[in-house]
C-alpha cells in the first residue's frame, strides 16, 4: 500500500509538469500583454515606463525563459504577484479560498446527501412511479443551464418576492453584528448560490447511484440473500448498498476539483468574492500569475482526488488489491 | 413497459430536434421581424400578439432573435462535437491499434488533459482572444489560402469558440474508442482479416473503427447538448458569441440588465436551451438503450 502510494504520487509529478507547460503555452497565445491592460488606455504611461514594467515582470523574455523562472519560484511555493494590484498571488488566493470552500463543501454535502438516497429509492423499484418521476426530474436537471436557474431564482425570490438577498455574502451593516447573526446572514446569502451549484451535479449523481445499485441488485448474491429468507431491508442495506455505493467513492474523488472550480458561474452571478470570481476576473484582465496559479492548484487537486479515490476504493473493497501484481 | 416509456421519450427527443432544425433553417422566413432591427420606442415590451415573446432592451423582437439564435447554437453544438469526435476517434484508434509507446504517450496526454479543470482552461483560451494569431495562419504556405478563406467566411472568434469547446471534450471519446478497439482486436474476424493479409491500415479503417463507433454515437449525441450548454455559459459571461449576432447565451446576457423588469428576456432563451439540450439527452439515452439491448 505504501509503495503503491509513493509510486502514484511520484507519477503525478510529470503529469503536473505537462499541465503547467500546456497552460503556460495557452496563456501566452494571447496577442497582447497584461501590461497592455494597465497602460494602453492610459496616455500618462510613457513607453519607457511600460518597458520598465515589462522588464519587472520578465515579459520581455522568451516564453521558455519566463516558464523556467515561473517554475523555479513555484517550487518554492511562490506564485508571484498579481499584475493587477501587485499583491502576492498566494495572499489573494488565501483570502478567497475559505469562501469558495464553504460554498462548495456545503454544495457537495447537499448533493451527496440528496442524490444518493434518491438514486437508491428509484433503483429499488425500477419503472415504478418514483423512478419515473425522478428520471424526468433528473433529465430536466442536467439539461438546464445552471446560470439560467440562478437568474430565474434571483428574479423570483430576490427581486419580485424579496425573500432572499440579491447578491454578495453579507448584509451591508453586518460588520457590527454579533457572530451568530452574521453567520445566519451569510447562510441567508448562500441559499440561492448553493441551490444553483448543487442542482446539476445532483441530477448526474442520482442517476449514477441508481445505475450502480441496479447493477448490484441483478447479481447472484442478491438472489441468494433473498432466497435464504433474509428480511428485505437487510438484503437491501447490507448486501445491496454496501456494494452498490462503492463506485460513489470514485465520484466523490472526482468532485474534489469542483471544490475550487465548481462555482465560477454562481460566484460571478451572485458577486461572491471566491476563487471562481477571482479566476474570471484574472482571465478577463490577463493576469497571468493568478491564472497559472489557479490552473496549477486545480490540476493538483484533480490528481490528488483521483489518487485518494483509488486509495479509498481499495480500503472499502477488499477485492481490490492495489500495487499487487502489476 | 419501461422500454416503451424510454423509447417514446427518445422518439419525442428526435422529433423535437427535427422540428428545431427546420425552424433554424427556415428562420429567415419564419421570423416575424429582423433579428437585428433596433426599434428603441418599442423597447422592453412584454409578450403580446404583435411580439409573441416580447422585445429586448433595444426593441428587437425576441422570437426572431431566438429563431436566428437557434442557428448559431446548433451549428456551434454540431461543429464542436465534430471536432471532438474527429480528434477523439483518431487518437483512440491510433492508441488502441498501435499500442506500445504510441499508446502510452497518447494516453498520458489524455490523463493530463483530464486533470486540468477544463472550464478554467476554456475560459482562459477564449479570454486570451487568440484571433490575431489565428489570422496569421493565412500567411502560411500551401494551407494559408484555405485558412484565409475560412476566416473570410466565418468570424475567427467563432472558429476559436467552436474549436476550443471541441478540443476540451475529446478525451472521453478517445478512451472509449481505444477500449473498444483493444477488445475488437482479439476478435476472430480481425484475426481472419490479418490472415488473408489485409494491411494494418485496412484493418483499422474497415474492421476496427466502424465497429467501435456505436458507443461514440451516444457520446456525440449527448455531447451536442453539452456543447450548447457550454456555449450558453460562455456567451452569458460575455466570452462566447459576440453581439449583435444573436445566440441563446448572449440574449440571456443582455436580459440580465433588465432582470427585474423584463422577465421574458430571461425566461424564453433559457427554455429554448433547456428543451434543446433535453431533446439531445433523451435521444442519446434512447440510442444507448437500443445499443445495449442488441
Amino acid at each position: 500500500m505504501l509503495r503503491y502510494s509513493l509510486r502514484r504520487l511520484l507519477a503525478m509529478i510529470p503529469v503536473l509538469l505537462w499541465i503547467t507547460v500546456l497552460s503556460f503555452g495557452i496563456i501566452h497565445l494571447a496577442p497582447g500583454k497584461p501590461t497592455d491592460v494597465l497602460t494602453q488606455f492610459n496616455p500618462k504611461v510613457s513607453l519607457e515606463a511600460r518597458q520598465r514594467m515589462e522588464q519587472l515582470y520578465g515579459l520581455d523574455q522568451p516564453v521558455h525563459v519566463q516558464y523556467g523562472r515561473w517554475l523555479s519560484r513555484v517550487a518554492r511555493l511562490d506564485f508571484g504577484r498579481s499584475f493587477l494590484d501587485d499583491r502576492p498571488v498566494m495572499e489573494k488566493i488565501a483570502e478567497r479560498l475559505p469562501i469558495t470552500l464553504t460554498l462548495n463543501v456545503l454544495a457537495l454535502v447537499l448533493v451527496f446527501g440528496i442524490a444518493v438516497p434518491l438514486g437508491v429509492r428509484a433503483a429499488v423499484r425500477p419503472g415504478g412511479l418514483f423512478d419515473r418521476v425522478t428520471t424526468v426530474l433528473v433529465f430536466l436537471g442536467y439539461s438546464m443551464p445552471s446560470f439560467w436557474l440562478a437568474l430565474l431564482g434571483m428574479a423570483l425570490f430576490s427581486v419580485t418576492l424579496r425573500w432572499l438577498p440579491v447578491s454578495g455574502l453579507h448584509a451591508l451593516d453586518a460588520e457590527s453584528w454579533a457572530w451568530w447573526r452574521r453567520l445566519l446572514d451569510m447562510g441567508w446569502h448562500l441559499i440561492l448560490p448553493l441551490a444553483v451549484t448543487a442542482v446539476v451535479s445532483l441530477a448526474g449523481l442520482s442517476r449514477y447511484a441508481r445505475a450502480s445499485l441496479l447493477d448490484v441488485l441483478r447479481q447472484d448474491y442478491m438472489r441468494t440473500a433473498r432466497a435464504k429468507g433474509l428480511p428485505q431491508g437487510r438484503v437491501l442495506f447490507h448486501h445491496g448498498l454496501r456494494n452498490g455505493l462503492l463506485p460513489i467513492i470514485t465520484i466523490l474523488g472526482l468532485s474534489l476539483p469542483d471544490l475550487i472550480s465548481g462555482s465560477v458561474v454562481a460566484e460571478t452571478i451572485f458577486s461572491i468574492p471566491g476563487m471562481g470570481r477571482l479566476f474570471y476576473e484574472a482571465v478577463m484582465a490577463r493576469d497571468y500569475a493568478v491564472v497559472m496559479a489557479l490552473v496549477t492548484i486545480g490540476a493538483l487537486l484533480t490528481l490528488l482526488g483521483n489518487f485518494l479515490a483509488d486509495l479509498a476504493y481499495a480500503a472499502a473493497d477488499p477485492r481490490i488489491r492495489v500495487g499487487g501484481a502489476q | 413497459m419501461r422500454g416503451i416509456f424510454r423509447n417514446r421519450l427518445a422518439l419525442a427527443g428526435g422529433a423535437l430536434l427535427a422540428l428545431l432544425g427546420v425552424a433554424a433553417l427556415a428562420a429567415p422566413w419564419l421570423a416575424p421581424y429582423d433579428p437585428l432591427g433596433v426599434n428603441l420606442p418599442e423597447a422592453l415590451l412584454p409578450p403580446s400578439p404583435a411580439h409573441w415573446l416580447g422585445t429586448d432592451t433595444l426593441g428587437r423582437d425576441v422570437l426572431s432573435r431566438l429563431l436566428f439564435g437557434a442557428r448559431i447554437s446548433l451549428v456551434i453544438g454540431f461543429i464542436a462535437v465534430g471536432v471532438s469526435m474527429l480528434v477523439g476517434v483518431s487518437v483512440g484508434a491510433v492508441a488502441g491499434s498501435w499500442g506500445g509507446w504510441v499508446d502510452a504517450v497518447l494516453m498520458r496526454l489524455v490523463d493530463t488533459l483530464l486533470a486540468i479543470p477544463t472550464f478554467f482552461l476554456l475560459l482562459a483560451i477564449i479570454a486570451m482572444d487568440p484571433a490575431e494569431r489565428l489570422l496569421a495562419l493565412g500567411a502560411w504556405p500551401v494551407v494559408g489560402p484555405a485558412f484565409a478563406a475560412l476566416f473570410q467566411a466565418v468570424d475567427p472568434r467563432l472558429v476559436i469558440l467552436m474549436a476550443a469547446i471541441g478540443l476540451m471534450s475529446w478525451m472521453g471519446v478517445a478512451r472509449l474508442v481505444r477500449a473498444e478497439i483493444l477488445s475488437l482486436k482479439e476478435r476472430e474476424f480481425v484475426l481472419a482479416a490479418r490472415l488473408v493479409g489485409a494491411s494494418r491500415w485496412r484493418i483499422l479503417s474497415t474492421h476496427l473503427v466502424p465497429n467501435a463507433l456505436a458507443p461514440v454515437v451516444v457520446n456525440a449525441t449527448l455531447g451536442v447538448g453539452g456543447a450548447i450548454l457550454t456555449e450558453s455559459v460562455l456567451s452569458y459571461l460575455g466570452l462566447g458569441v459576440q453581439p449583435p449576432i444573436p445566440s441563446w447565451g448572449n440574449i440571456l446576457n443582455e436580459g440580465r440588465i433588465a432582470l427585474g423588469v423584463a422577465w421574458w428576456l430571461t425566461l424564453s432563451p433559457g427554455v429554448a436551451i433547456l428543451v434543446t439540450v433535453l431533446a439531445f439527452n433523451l435521444l442519446g439515452e434512447g440510442i444507448r438503450d437500443a445499443i445495449a439491448r442488441r
